[in-house]
């Protein structure tokens, strides 16, 4: 091949790129579809992806893949230009400031009667729904769980992990003192992702972080407070916990140096990769007086003012993706569909089978739209608290103080817009 | 035409392209950005965006995270242009020395971690720091039976900032140092030599006079650069603990593309700009004035 048509080749080759949505030449209907399946999830959803083209010979689907972090930005900014693919993810607690800037298209009309909703979970549901309208199909829950080492409690004496909190500090307690080793570096628990462990155990305290009209934070209420501080005791009273930051504890956890910690469903991938490690999971304990646990889920949304022909594409594939859930679940997810949960694969999945029976009480961090600076306050607070240069008390009432002062921002700027 | 109007036309037509791209890619955005920091502009918000004056610079000055980022920038500043530099120079001092294929190579060696991506010296950085299986924690405690609390303690986090800062960006600095010490005259060095000078004193009172202004260029524009930090910390310490290692840049990026307050971020950049400002006209009257 000579220069010229190399080059003439390469520009060909990327026009499909360039063409971008719409309809092909040939009658195909293209569906973009972007993620943030970057990690063992990816494969699966491109497998399913391949699966669903071949089915469905008249629509052309093609997935991007982004990190998330990139993923959400790039989502919005390309939102805000009027360029979303035709079919997105969001997590539930995203979905809100996508949703209410106006660039997702509600579902209810395509979910009609043909699908069975009353198969996913009603809090799972409800958390999709915004002013009586759903603007996404919930794919999978992902709550944390307790990974534990059966050798560690085992050797500590206890054949099942705990379930409330005189047992879990039983266990934490035996497994840090039961080490021989000088510098004492088995822990019976590490935090390996605080902030949804904190928010977790505020919820079992009966914790909420707002008003229920988002009208004011309520970070610092004394029920937070108790959770915040019970889990920086922990690591500085009981000593039973790592050191926060001096200690990476998803990797000790890998290395056989921690009893138990809590962490996303989704690590479970990174957890099978370690072979010598004999590993279990199990919902996370009651630390309060109620079962919470923190989790999000994937909603696939199609983008607003799509075309018939388009959404009634978009609309098969997500469907298609919602039956074939329990591939995805494979990769460390619990499938939204109870009839998918109840399969005998699913519960031939040892640890997925054991998160699903939190999936009634999972609880999503508040749907704002200002999710971010108040996780990065929430963040702030719960690093304070758990290094031990503040107290939870003092730790959350910066915060609250702090995101109240965003809250007045906003609504003196939506005022300053009334009045303008 | 006449010979000296084509050739100014000719000059024009040679800088076109760059002048071109320059107005479109920075003069353009700066001036859209001084505009936008004027503006409340919040993506997330659905109300369009209101002219606020000097609302936003209002704000920064009242903002503690600002004040933070900005002690945060400024203790990177202080560190790192002065370790730069001066290792910089030593190393040029002693690369000057050798002679041949020799100093070649050791040029090249220092100079390769200037060509890595802050992607890949972040990772690798980031792992060399790690509490337990980093090599410098490893190295410590298998020699002295400590561990550096890298991540976990302002200073360290600071210094092992600064470290891999130093590591990363010296080989530039170098390269343009060595250069100006090879255009040292010998001449003036076998005078002083003759005269009695020792190697510290022709150091001193022959090759750092002539040095001067290469040495206040590669002081300028380190500081600059180090004004401008934003890679090492967003990928080795995450401006933790407790944002203590939050720069100004990485701070306009969190309030941009995480928070989307698009106005504000503009504001934050814009002090950002003329504190730059500010520090490269004072090093440039220092550069002018012998």
């Amino acid at each position: 091949m000579n220069r010229r048509a190399a080059l003439k080749a390469i520009v060909l080759a990327s026009l499909p790129g360039v063409a971008g949505c719409g309809s092909r030449r040939d009658g195909k209907v293209v569906i973009r579809f972007w993620n943030g399946f970057t990690g063992p999830d990816g494969g699966t959803t491109l497998t399913l992806v391949r699966q669903f083209n071949r089915a469905n010979p008249g629509i052309d689907l093609r997935m991007q893949r982004i990190e998330w972090p990139v993923y959400y930005r790039k989502l919005y900014v390309a939102g805000l230009g009027g360029r979303a693919p035709e079919v997105f993810v969001l997590h539930t607690d995203s979905l809100r400031r996508f949703a209410e800037a106006g660039m997702v298209r509600p579902i209810d009309d395509l979910v009609g009667t043909a699908f069975p909703v009353a198969d996913i979970d009603q809090n799972v549901w409800r958390a999709a729904q915004l002013g009586g309208k759903h603007y996404g199909l919930p794919i999978d829950v992902h709550p944390l769980c307790l990974y534990y080492n059966r050798r560690l409690l085992r050797e500590a004496g206890f054949e099942r992990p705990p379930t409330d909190l005189a047992e879990f500090l039983a266990v934490a307690r035996r497994i840090t003192r039961a080490s021989r080793d000088p510098e004492g570096v088995r822990w019976g628990f590490s935090i390996s992702n605080p902030s949804p462990t904190v928010y977790s155990v505020m919820r079992q305290f009966g914790g909420e972080v707002f008003t229920s009209d988002y009208s004011r934070c309520t970070l610092a209420a004394p029920a937070n407070v108790a959770a915040l501080q019970l889990l920086a005791d922990l690591i500085h009273k009981e000593r039973v916990a790592a050191p926060f930051m001096d200690f990476d504890p998803w990797v000790g956890f890998r290395q056989g140096k921690v009893g138990m910690t809590w962490n996303g469903i989704f690590m479970l991938p990174d957890l099978q990769k370690q072979k010598d490690l004999d590993f279990a999971a199990a919902p996370v304990a009651c630390l309060g007086k109620r079962p919470a646990v923190w989790g999000n889920t994937h909603n696939f949304c199609l983008r607003a003012g799509l075309a018939p022909r388009e959404a009634e594409a978009a609309w098969r594939f997500i469907r298609f993706y919602s039956d074939h859930a329990l591939d995805w679940a494979e990769a460390g997810q619990v499938p939204a569909r109870r009839s998918l949960r109840a399969s005998r694969r699913f519960r031939d999945m040892a640890v997925q089978s054991q998160c699903a029976a939190e999936v009634p009480y999972v609880t999503y961090m508040p749907q704002i739209p200002f999710l971010f600076e108040f996780q990065t306050e929430l963040d702030l607070a719960v690093e304070r608290a758990l290094r031990g240069t503040a107290t939870a008390a003092e730790a959350l009432a910066t915060a609250e103080a702090n995101v109240n002062k965003i809250i007045a921002r906003r609504s003196a700027e939506g005022a300053a817009e009334v009045r303008r | 035409m006449t010979g000296r109007r084509r050739q100014d036309w000719l000059g024009y037509l040679f800088v076109a392209p760059y002048l071109l791209l320059f107005g479109a890619f920075l003069v353009g955005p700066l001036l859209y950005g001084l505009r936008l920091s004027l503006f409340r502009w919040e993506m997330l918000n659905a109300t369009p965006p209101a002219f606020i004056g000097l609302g936003n610079y209002r704000e920064a000055f009242s903002d503690p995270n600002f004040w933070k980022a900005l002690w945060a920038t400024l203790r990177m500043v202080v560190w790192i242009t002065p370790c730069t530099v001066l290792l910089a120079l030593f190393t040029a001092l002693g690369l000057h020395s050798l002679r041949g294929r020799r100093q070649g190579l050791y040029r090249a060696a220092y100079f390769v971690p200037t060509m890595l991506t802050i992607t890949v010296v972040g990772i690798l950085w980031r792992w060399f720091y790690h509490p337990d299986l980093g090599l410098f924690n490893s190295c410590l405690q298998a020699w002295f039976g400590l561990k550096a609390p890298w991540f976990s303690d302002a200073a360290w986090a600071t210094a092992a900032i600064v470290i891999m800062t130093v590591w990363w960006t010296m080989g530039g600095p170098m390269v343009i140092l060595l250069a100006g010490l090879q255009g040292v005259p010998v001449q003036y060095a076998e005078a002083a030599t003759l005269d009695g000078a020792g190697p510290l004193q022709r150091l001193w009172y022959v090759t750092l006079p002539i040095l001067r202004p290469v040495l206040l260029f590669t002081v300028a524009l380190n500081t600059i650069g180090a004004f401008q930090i934003f890679g090492q910390t967003y990928l080795v310490t995450r401006g933790g603990p407790e944002y203590a290692t939050r720069t100004l840049v990485h701070l306009i990026y969190d309030t941009a593309f995480q928070n989307y307050r698009l106005g504000y971020a503009a504001a934050l950049s814009w002090l950002m700009f003329l504190l730059i400002g500010a520090f490269a006209v004072m090093q440039f009257r220092m550069l002018r004035e012998r």
